[in-house]
């Protein structure tokens, strides 16, 4: 357990930074496209190039967001419920997390047979769009994989755990 | 089970599930698969998840929120806010209230940096705070005016909850950021507005600080021209209609980075820090999007939006009643529901009534931000009210939510006015737009 969690966690941090060169490559693509424009020589296909950087961006950070507990949830109620309960929901949840994550990466990797198939790709540069897809679903297994090992270890020590803090993003 | 019945219950369990601390994506996710299988088939539902999380996740217009939250968040770890700050107190900071009202314009010039309202009340907070402590003004009236103050950040452009409401009613982001300038100008002058009153008839609560000399006041105003500038070159480059939204994002993006490493207050070490971060919080806004865009399908093959449309406007109470009750529901539940949440779960089901009712979408865009911004500062879960008690440790949380008070009162003027006057949102994007 405490390998294959150093393993994820090195996963995570291998993801972010993943995620993280994706934004300031998207940041640097469209700066060079606008540039460029004023020069009379826009970037071709820089949108194709954010559109796919994107899905890195979106999925790269999640494990290491669902890690630092990024994900809002109503936390009115907390104060009411005991501790051991709350320990429980936060296993529940994060069971739930992984189910659904696991549920994006088989969705998605299954969609990517048939992008292959078609040939399906970005509008100007032809990016095919089956690679993306299988980064955002190696990053969603890994998101579900680390979630699941969270429920785990909550579920088995329910009452030391304490509550993670909900991100706020307003 | 008829669809109204199986959207009805989706809702209830949608509910039990928030209520249970099921985070807020998840809950939406869950209700949303299981409600599209049971009123179409287990494909369609696994094909809508599939499709909806891809094309979400490489949408080009939504490359504006993680640029701009990286925007903020490198303004944040180079200190722009202090300069902002004391410029916006080198001009107002000798009146009675000065720093107070130094505070709002200097969440304002940061909410146009960042469009996190949560980063602009603990940004503003750390720096005003200490120094409204030291001029003995009153914690109430300081702590009030800073929470309060930090709500710009998602009124004045560039605001993730506008960006959120442009992908959920499918408006125009740039319409929708000119749209929330001239309320967010008309709001933080209404603050400023509170404050002095407040000021003049009971002068304790906020004496008037030092005076300081013309050289001082040009030497915080040269201090804070990167930051001007930055603002009027990205701001101004949307309403010019020289940059889209999302250029503007990533030449703001280039423009903070370029200033903090000119000024050498951007160390390698921040910058990992605001990246990584901006990629974790995109994953926390975008997810919810996601999720929102599996349930919005099984609510409109429930019929729920339509029964709900179909009652409030079955009320005797004209367009206008039903806008009141409308506004009245998301000021209530911003009192339980966090903004952005709150925002996605209802949305499917108002959005339609109020174009149904022939309602400028775009003017209804900066209503139902406004009264987000309510919700951050109303009890029991006002965020920016715990944001700023955790800047300011020595003052009651009790003190801070009644130091909002006045000012929540001001977002209702604000909001009658808007009602009143429409074009005080539409002015602008109908002039520059068209």
């Amino acid at each position: 357990m405490t390998l294959l969690q150093k393993v994820v966690d090195g996963l995570i941090r291998l993801s972010t930074a993943f995620g993280a060169a994706a934004l300031v490559l998207v940041a640097l693509n469209i700066l060079t496209d606008v540039i460029g424009r004023l020069f009379g020589a826009p970037l071709a296909g820089a949108q194709d190039i954010s559109q796919m950087l994107m899905v890195l961006i979106v999925f790269g950070g999640m494990a290491l967001c669902d890690r630092h507990g990024g994900h809002v949830s109503m936390d009115v109620f907390e104060p009411w419920f005991p501790k051991r309960m709350n320990a429980w929901l936060d296993a529940i949840s994060a069971l739930i997390g992984a189910v659904i994550f696991a549920g994006i990466a088989w969705t998605v990797y299954e969609s990517s047979k048939l992008s292959l198939m078609l040939n399906l790709a970005t509008n100007i540069i032809q990016l095919p769009k089956a690679y993306f897809q299988w980064a955002l679903s190696a990053f969603a297994a890994l998101t579900a994989v680390s979630m699941l090992l969270r429920s785990i270890r909550l579920a088995l020590a329910p009452a030391d755990e304490a509550p993670e803090h909900t991100e706020e993003v307003l | 089970m008829s669809p109204e019945l199986t959207g009805a219950l989706g809702l209830v369990a949608l509910v039990i599930l928030l209520v249970l601390r099921v985070p807020v994506a998840f809950s939406m996710f869950a209700v949303g698969f299981v409600g599209v299988w049971s009123l179409g088939s287990l494909s369609s539902a696994t094909s809508l998840l599939a499709s909806e999380t891809f094309t979400l996740s490489s949408s080009a217009e939504l490359v504006v929120v993680p640029l701009f939250i990286l925007m903020g968040n490198i303004a944040t770890v180079t200190g722009l806010s202090r300069k902002l700050y004391d410029a916006a107190y080198a001009i107002v900071g000798q009146v009675r209230g000065g720093l107070a009202s130094a505070t709002v314009v200097g969440c304002g010039g940061f909410a146009a940096l960042c469009g996190s309202s949560v980063a602009s009340a603990l940004t503003m907070g750390k720096v005003s705070l200490a120094e409204m402590e030291r001029f003995s003004y009153s914690p109430r009236l300081s702590t009030g005016s800073v929470a309060a103050g930090g709500t710009l950040g998602i009124l004045i452009p560039p605001s993730t909850g506008f960006v959120v409401y442009a992908i959920l009613t499918q408006q125009s982001i740039g319409r929708l950021f000119l749209a929330g300038v001239l309320p967010g100008i008309l709001l933080s002058l209404l603050f400023i507005l509170l404050i002095t009153i407040v000021c003049t008839f009971r002068p304790s609560m906020g004496p008037a600080g030092p005076s300081t000399t013309m050289s001082e006041k040009v030497g915080a105003l040269v201090g804070a021209l990167p930051i001007i500038l930055i603002i009027l070159i990205t701001i101004g480059g949307i309403y010019g209609g020289i940059f889209s939204p999302v250029e503007a994002a990533a030449v703001g993006a280039a423009l903070v980075i370029l200033s903090g490493l000119i000024s050498r207050t951007l160390s390698l070490g921040d910058f990992w820090i605001a990246v990584r971060d901006s990629v974790t919080t995109t994953a926390t806004v975008m997810l919810i999007l996601i999720a929102a865009h599996l349930l919005n399908p099984f609510l409109a093959l429930s019929h729920i939006p339509q029964l709900v449309g179909d009652f409030l406007t079955g009320l005797d109470v004209g367009p206008y009643g039903v806008l009141a009750l409308i506004l009245l529901c998301y000021i209530v539940l911003g009192c339980f529901l966090e903004g952005f949440a709150m925002l996605v779960l209802t949305m499917p089901i108002f959005f339609p009534v109020i174009t149904q009712l022939g309602f400028d979408p775009i003017w209804f865009g900066v209503l139902v931000v406004l009264s987000l911004e309510m919700g951050l500062i109303s009890p029991p879960v006002g965020v920016n009210c715990f944001i700023v008690k955790s800047v300011a440790p020595n003052v009651k949380l009790s003190d801070v939510f009644v130091g909002v008070l006045p000012f929540w009162a001001m977002m209702v003027v604000a909001l009658v006015l808007l009602i009143m006057f429409p074009q005080i949102a539409l002015f602008l994007p109908d002039s520059m737009i068209g």
